[in-house]
């Protein structure tokens, strides 16, 4: 499995498909989050939201690399379809563990923050939440489900704007708005939980779905 | 090893792919697939490799290393060729020096030797094939499943291809593969399966095959020379039936005692008037001119 993950990794790295939405994601986090003197939880919300769309792509481009020849030889190469899935889930995963890291940290030289260790739980929480959602969306929409990128690319963006503005339904949406609203993280960092719990299940439920039509298309 | 038990294939509600396929490979065994474009081959060499689930019937398959070539190797990659062994070499188990080893060794049969640390996606159709060929040999195969692999290869790389496809055979694995071409098939393969719509026949059928396969030998007196001994031809082994006519002898001989056969008649100054396979289809006509070889 380490031996896919890096393959996967280097891959994409070496691709360049990865360098645009880093990019997104550091600009993103640069202007909301620029010479902000408030409290941490709102800062780490909208650093979550610009997560959020940024795993959706490297997602979707991790599982665009590779045309269906390539791919088989991986499968068969791993021995199974969904050794190479989780493997793929798992790369996404590194590549969205560097953003975090990268989430966490830059706004903390953009503003000026006094960051405590609850500041830094909550930071990764929220962050680990839309990126599982995120891998989630990214999954179902990848080339694996839709041979046509075109249908792929407006669903994902519907389940974006879904996820980032289902007022009451999207677990990331209610983190976000309760983040907002919040003062101290350490208070936050408990029913913060729920929706990770929730993104989760969100990831577990989208790769079963690519996996049965990944199977049925093969 | 490997066993097809009417398998049918179709994609969605579309139309059969496959039907009623039933296959046996077994270990040392090579095999082609024979068949027109679009006929399904490359879908069958899915199936066999485990890539695809059929829609009906079973795959029993008791292998632990595959190897596969698609028919179409188009890399985008820009890892470069020797990188992209030494990672599959990984994923299959081997150490990272193991696997960088063999794959430099595979490229340097298949003589990519000046490319080896070019980007995957400047490679040649030749060239990326042979990397194709290399990263399903990396550990020894079990089954080989091989689309095409003998297009877009230049003669030298044909001629080891042949070598890899023997040496795999002779170490106990199987190999699978399909052409278009049904003279390519025949020389190289054992057991020819032919291809179409949707349905598989076996031409001259690789597996007992070999054992099965009875010759007719027709003996005849020396055109310059004494009148030949008299021999017992039904106390022979291997000799099914034999018959006199016009003075000539025609035995018909299982493939395996032949050479025998052919001995004690030269022995008793027989001379060999005809030599002809009666059973395998041009299967046996290949096997007789290897035997000539």
């Amino acid at each position: 499995m380490t031996a896919l993950v890096r393959y996967l990794f280097t891959v994409l790295l070496l691709s360049q498909r990865c360098v645009a939405p880093l990019l997104l994601f550091v600009g993103l986090v640069a202007v909301l989050t620029g010479s902000d003197a408030g409290p941490l939880t709102a800062t780490y919300a909208s650093v979550a939201g610009a997560m959020l769309p940024c795993s959706v792509w490297l997602t979707m481009a991790l599982l665009g690399l590779e045309d269906r020849a390539h791919r088989s030889i991986v499968v068969v190469s791993a021995g199974s379809h969904l050794r190479v899935l989780l493997a793929t889930v798992g790369t996404a995963a590194v590549w969205c563990l560097l953003l975090a890291a990268a989430g966490l940290l830059l706004p903390l030289m953009f503003g000026t923050h006094t960051p405590g260790p609850a500041d830094l739980a909550l930071g990764v929480e929220a962050q680990l939440t839309c990126a599982l959602t995120g891998m989630a969306i990214g999954l179902v929409c990848s080339r694996l489900v839709f041979r046509r990128q075109g249908y792929a690319l407006v669903l994902a963006l519907v389940l974006l704007l879904a996820a980032l503005l289902g007022r009451g339904v999207s677990p990331v949406n209610i983190m976000l708005t309760r983040l907002q609203n919040a003062s101290d993280s350490a208070d936050a960092l408990v029913p913060t939980a729920g929706p990770l719990a929730v993104a989760a299940g969100f990831l577990a439920v989208g790769a079963a779905v690519t996996q049965a039509i990944t199977l049925r298309k093969a | 090893m490997l066993r097809c038990e009417a398998v049918g294939k179709r994609y969605g509600g579309g139309r059969w792919v496959l039907r009623d396929v039933d296959m046996r490979i077994s270990a040392g065994d090579v095999l082609a697939v024979v068949g027109g474009n679009g006929s399904g081959k490359s879908t069958l060499l899915r199936i066999l490799a485990g890539l695809s689930r059929p829609t009906s019937g079973s795959v029993s398959r008791r292998l632990t290393h595959i190897g596969y070539v698609p028919d179409r190797f188009t890399p985008h990659d820009r890892v470069s060729a020797l990188s992209y062994l030494t990672h599959l070499g990984r994923i299959r188990g081997l150490s990272t020096s193991a696997a960088r080893a063999r794959g430099d060794h595979l490229l340097e049969r298949l003589s990519l030797v000046g490319e080896r640390e070019a980007p995957l996606r400047t490679l040649s159709k030749g060239n990326a094939q042979k990397v194709a060929l290399a990263q399903a040999l990396l550990v020894r195969p079990d089954l080989l499943v091989l689309d095409e692999p003998w297009s877009g290869l230049d003669a030298s790389a044909h001629g080891v291809l042949s070598e890899l496809i023997g040496e795999t055979a002779a170490q106990g694995g199987a190999v699978v593969f399909t052409d278009h071409r049904e003279a390519i098939a025949e020389t190289h393969a054992e057991g020819v399966h032919v291809i179409s719509d949707g349905r598989v026949t076996s031409h001259g059928g690789g597996r007992g095959g070999r054992g099965a396969a009875v010759v007719e030998l027709v003996l005849a007196v020396p055109p310059a020379g004494g009148r030949p001994a008299e021999v017992n031809w039904s106390a022979l082994p291997g000799v099914d039936d034999s018959a006199s006519r016009d003075g000539e002898v025609v035995l018909r001989v299982a493939r395996e005692h032949l050479d025998a056969v052919l001995l004690t008649a030269l022995r008793h100054r027989w001379s060999v008037a005809g030599l002809t396979g009666t059973a395998g289809g041009p299967r046996h006509r290949f096997d007789m001119r290897r035997s000539a070889l």
